[in-house]
């Protein structure tokens, strides 16, 4: 019996052994290995297009398709229809937002009541930004109304905007962020994703995928090993790893 | 600076404009109408009512023919396609996920000029047209579509062909909507429709794909032979493109292609079989019902489909968690009704067959949230939720607990007896029968909360699938109750309505009727003066009725009534005797011998019996009736039936036999 305790101890203490020695790799051993990894040209300028297309860089698109030779897998023409409505919203000209992307495919607005609720939504912030109150509850109560008796959430939401009304000083009220531009951007990118679908195009670019799929690699990656992580997305650089 | 003007044009003014001679005017307000109504169904309501539909496809008919050349760039040939593209935009939204659109567009006499206006040289015009034909094919008032004309099947061929999304998305939403029978299936198999379809699931767009999906499912329902000219050939292939899609990145595509799956699965006993698909579909499945959206209030309903009537697949999903996934999401609450209804009915399908599902409900304790659905607003909810406890109600082990006769379930249940929803009164009355089963001494509280004069006064219901229901519930409430409940029950009743139903045109009626009397004098003697009552009403109508029995369940239940009131004293034997020999016109032979020939096993048990306790030796009359018997051939019937097959069967006659030799027969 206690042979059997004295076997298990020691198998314990090897492997405790092994888990905290964790394998060291230098910079130069890294960048050496990293060289031997072959990433193909043409990969990485489709990446660059497809972000710039996703997210409606038309020009941008457009010179890097002359000067690269990179095909789209996106007619520009019609991100320049989609980057009017986005611009629209960005604005606060919602109503105009509307009419365009109903000329580009009524089935979006049609077929989709959160996003038209959320577009309506932002039309009456924006006439209580601009003070007009009077217009401000005819729109709720003739535009709004019937679509919060349809959904109880949508009744929830609309309350909250229509509250604004009884602030004085909107600007710092509890409900303020509703005035912020943020708002608008939300929306704007709620339309942008709603189109892209609609066009069967992904709504969103390969880019962030490969940033998390990186993260994650490098989280599993620490746990058996000190190497050169990549701290900084935006700059890329290796830091050296702790001895 | 930003626009947030609300100074519209009154819609009956933007009627007025859109019969200006201006083609510019009447461009703007065909837009103006289409931005208003795009998205807001009240709008659609109002402008329906002024008469904007016959209006709009009123222009669409006069510009028909305005855009014939492709090639004119013009102010005036631009004014055409627009009035053409807004118009027929317009339709298209008024038909979008609205009935009345759809009725009012087909009433203006829109739809064949939309087909014609698909061979216009402008692809926008046909883009436009297209859309609106594809939002009428989504409702069900939709013109159904010959697919058996050779002249529509190539007109459906070049739409399939088309490199336009909503060209080729319109030709798969027809087939999806009207293609209904056999031989409309395999008329699209012959003109080689299944392989477009195919082509497009493994090249088109995400929208042609899901389309593709749809409708070769509704091409594969329930028609194994398609299945299989499809699969067979090139083994495999076919279907490992659609098995490929249920892992789809997009929810809606993976639902899709669990419902293709499902329905080859339930149509033919070939394909996908093995565990390894099953417990896919399961997960998949299971998983779309965290999608916030539509896919997630359509899931459970697939998840039904693919585990009713089935124990296997109840198995695998009560080990993969289902139950605790589906009751996790009704807790959160605030559902959709359509998501709440689904998960309930999926529920109810767990619970159908299986006790170790059934034994999950009790320990996650939930019968509270049961009572909330049971008051819920939405009808669809209400009888999903009485469904539901109708399934986990058949747990023998927990009825005889007491654990569902308590007023937080009876009271509501009772109270769905007058719900103005027939189908949800019958859920509720399937739910009751199971819960009046109750073993133990409780059915008083049904009486308390008015349950039992409720469901006298449903007996009495137009429906008959509600009377039929009712006087279920209430023979099994009377089942082994105690003589006081029984004398309420019959008091309620009264033997005039009570004979009535014996009587009632419809045969579902009429066996449970029967099946009530027979629970109602089972047991003690003094009950079996119920078929007396009012000079023998009830005992009449049994008699009258087992005449003319339309099915062998009929005869079965007035058969054992009979055999209980035989069970008597010698006045209630002697008057089964007199009904069994009462003849009707020109018969001569009794119903009894009819009864003992049938090749029903049940029926002829239930004669044997009604006869064993008539021949009981312990009675003084035994021996006349057991003469009259002879006299009228049913005791050599019964002789001939001493090595029947069916074990009861032979019992029984093996009893008569003995009995009639105490008498000294041979």
């Amino acid at each position: 019996m206690s042979l059997f305790w004295i076997v298990i101890r020691r198998l314990a203490e090897i492997e405790e052994r092994m888990a905290t020695s964790k394998k060291v790799i230098t910079r130069e051993e890294w960048e050496k290995r990293l060289n031997d990894v072959k990433i193909r040209k043409e990969d990485m300028n489709k990446l660059v297009m497809n972000f710039l297309v996703t997210e409606g860089y038309v020009e941008a698109a457009e010179k890097f398709r002359m000067e690269s030779g990179t095909e789209p897998d996106i007619d520009l023409a019609t991100i320049s229809d989609r980057m009017a409505v986005k611009k629209a919203v960005q604005c606060g000209n919602v109503e105009d937002a509307i009419e365009k992307v109903n000329d580009l495919n009524p089935e979006i607005l049609d077929t989709n009541p959160q996003l038209f609720f959320h577009l309506q939504q932002q039309r009456l912030i924006e006439l209580i930004r601009n003070g007009k109150i009077e217009e401000a509850l005819e729109f709720a109560q003739e535009e709004l109304a019937p679509r919060g008796e349809e959904n109880q959430t949508f009744l929830e939401e609309l309350e909250r905007t229509v509250s604004l009304l009884a602030f004085e000083d909107v600007s710092n009220c509890p409900l303020a962020e509703l005035l912020d531009i943020s708002q608008r951007l939300k929306i704007a990118s709620e339309v942008n994703a709603a189109i892209l679908t609609s066009q069967s195009h992904e709504k969103d670019p390969k880019l962030p995928s490969l940033l998390k799929m990186l993260i994650w690699a490098q989280n599993q990656l620490d746990e058996k090993a000190a190497y050169p992580r990549i701290n900084n997305l935006s700059n890329a650089t290796l830091e050296d790893p702790t001895v | 600076m930003p626009s947030a003007t609300v100074n519209k044009p009154r819609p009956s003014e933007l009627l007025s404009r859109l019969t200006s001679a201006e083609p510019e005017v009447k461009v703007r307000a065909l837009r103006e109408v289409k931005n208003q109504i795009i998205g807001n169904r009240t709008k659609k309501l109002s402008f329906l009512k002024l008469g904007a539909v016959p209006a709009v496809a009123g222009i669409l008919a006069d510009s028909i023919d305005d855009v014939t050349d492709n090639n004119n760039c013009n102010n005036d040939s631009n004014n055409a396609i627009n009035i053409l593209v807004q118009s027929a935009a317009a339709l298209g939204s008024f038909a979008c996920g609205f009935d009345a659109g759809v009725q009012a567009v087909l009433d203006a006499g829109a739809f064949p000029n939309l087909l014609r206006l698909l061979a216009n040289p402008n692809e926008k015009v046909v883009d436009a047209v297209a859309r609106a034909l594809r939002m009428i094919y989504q409702s069900k008032l939709a013109p159904k579509y010959d697919f058996l004309q050779q002249k529509n099947m190539e007109f459906l061929i070049s739409l399939l062909n088309s490199e336009k999304e909503n060209v080729s998305g319109l030709g798969a939403s027809i087939i999806t909507r009207s293609c209904e029978t056999n031989l409309e299936q395999k008329a699209l198999f012959d003109a080689g429709i299944l392989r477009k379809l195919n082509s497009l699931l493994e090249g088109g767009s995400l929208s042609q794909r899901d389309a593709s999906l749809e409708s070769l499912a509704t091409i594969f329902r329930n028609n194994p032979e398609v299945i299989s000219k499809f699969a067979g050939p090139e083994i495999g292939r076919p279907l490992s493109s659609i098995i490929d899609l249920a892992k789809d990145r997009y929810p809606r595509t993976r639902l899709l292609a669990c419902m293709c799956l499902i329905v080859i699965r339930n149509a033919s006993p070939h394909f996908l079989q093995d565990i390894g698909i099953k417990t896919k579909l399961i997960h998949i499945l299971l998983e779309l019902l965290d999608d916030p959206g539509q896919v997630g209030d359509e899931a459970p309903f697939a998840f039904s489909s693919l585990i009713a009537q089935k124990e296997d697949l109840q198995k695998l999903a009560l080990e993969a968690n289902a139950i605790d996934k589906l009751h996790h999401h009704i807790k959160k609450g605030s559902l959709h009704p359509r998501r709440y209804e689904g998960i309930l009915l999926a529920l109810a399908d767990m619970y159908s067959k299986l006790e170790s599902c059934r034994s999950k409900f009790l320990s996650l304790q939930v019968l509270n949230l049961l009572a909330d659905a049971l008051t819920d607003y939405n009808a669809g909810v209400r009888a999903a939720a009485c469904i539901c406890l109708k399934s986990v109600t058949r747990s023998i082990k927990n009825l005889s607990a007491g654990y569902f006769m308590n007023e937080t379930i009876v009271i509501p249940l009772v109270q769905l007896f007058l719900d103005p929803s027939t189908s949800v009164q019958v859920a509720a009355l399937g739910a009751t029968s199971n819960i009046v089963v109750d073993f133990t001494t409780r059915k008083s509280i049904f009486v308390q909360c008015g349950g039992m004069k409720q469901l006298v006064q449903l007996a009495k219901s137009m429906e008959s699938s509600v009377r039929s229901n009712a006087l279920w519930a209430l023979k099994n409430f009377v089942f082994q109750a105690d003589n006081r409940l029984k004398e309420g029950v019959f008091s309620e009743l009264t033997a005039s309505l009570l004979s009535s139903l014996i009587r009632d045109p419809e045969p579902s009626v009429q066996e449970q009727a029967l099946a009530l009397v027979r629970n109602l004098v089972d047991g003690c003697i003094n009950l079996i003066e119920f078929v007396f009552a009012e000079d023998g009403l009830i005992l009449g109508a049994i008699g009258r009725q087992l005449q003319c029995a339309s099915t062998a369940e009929i005869g079965i239940q007035g058969m054992y009534a009979l055999c209980n009131v035989a069970s008597g004293n010698e006045f209630h034997k002697e008057a089964v005797m007199q009904l069994l020999f009462t003849q009707m016109g020109d018969k001569n032979q009794s119903f009894v011998i009819k009864f003992l020939q049938s090749n029903d096993s049940r029926l002829c048990t239930a004669t044997v019996w009604t006869i064993v306790n008539l021949t009981c030796p312990s009675s003084p009359g035994a021996p006349g009736r057991l003469e009259k018997l002879r006299n009228a051939g049913i005791v050599s019937q019964i002789k001939n039936m001493v090595n029947d097959p069916c074990v009861d069967v032979k019992l029984r006659v093996r009893t008569v036999l003995g009995q009639s030799m105490a008498f000294g027969d041979n």
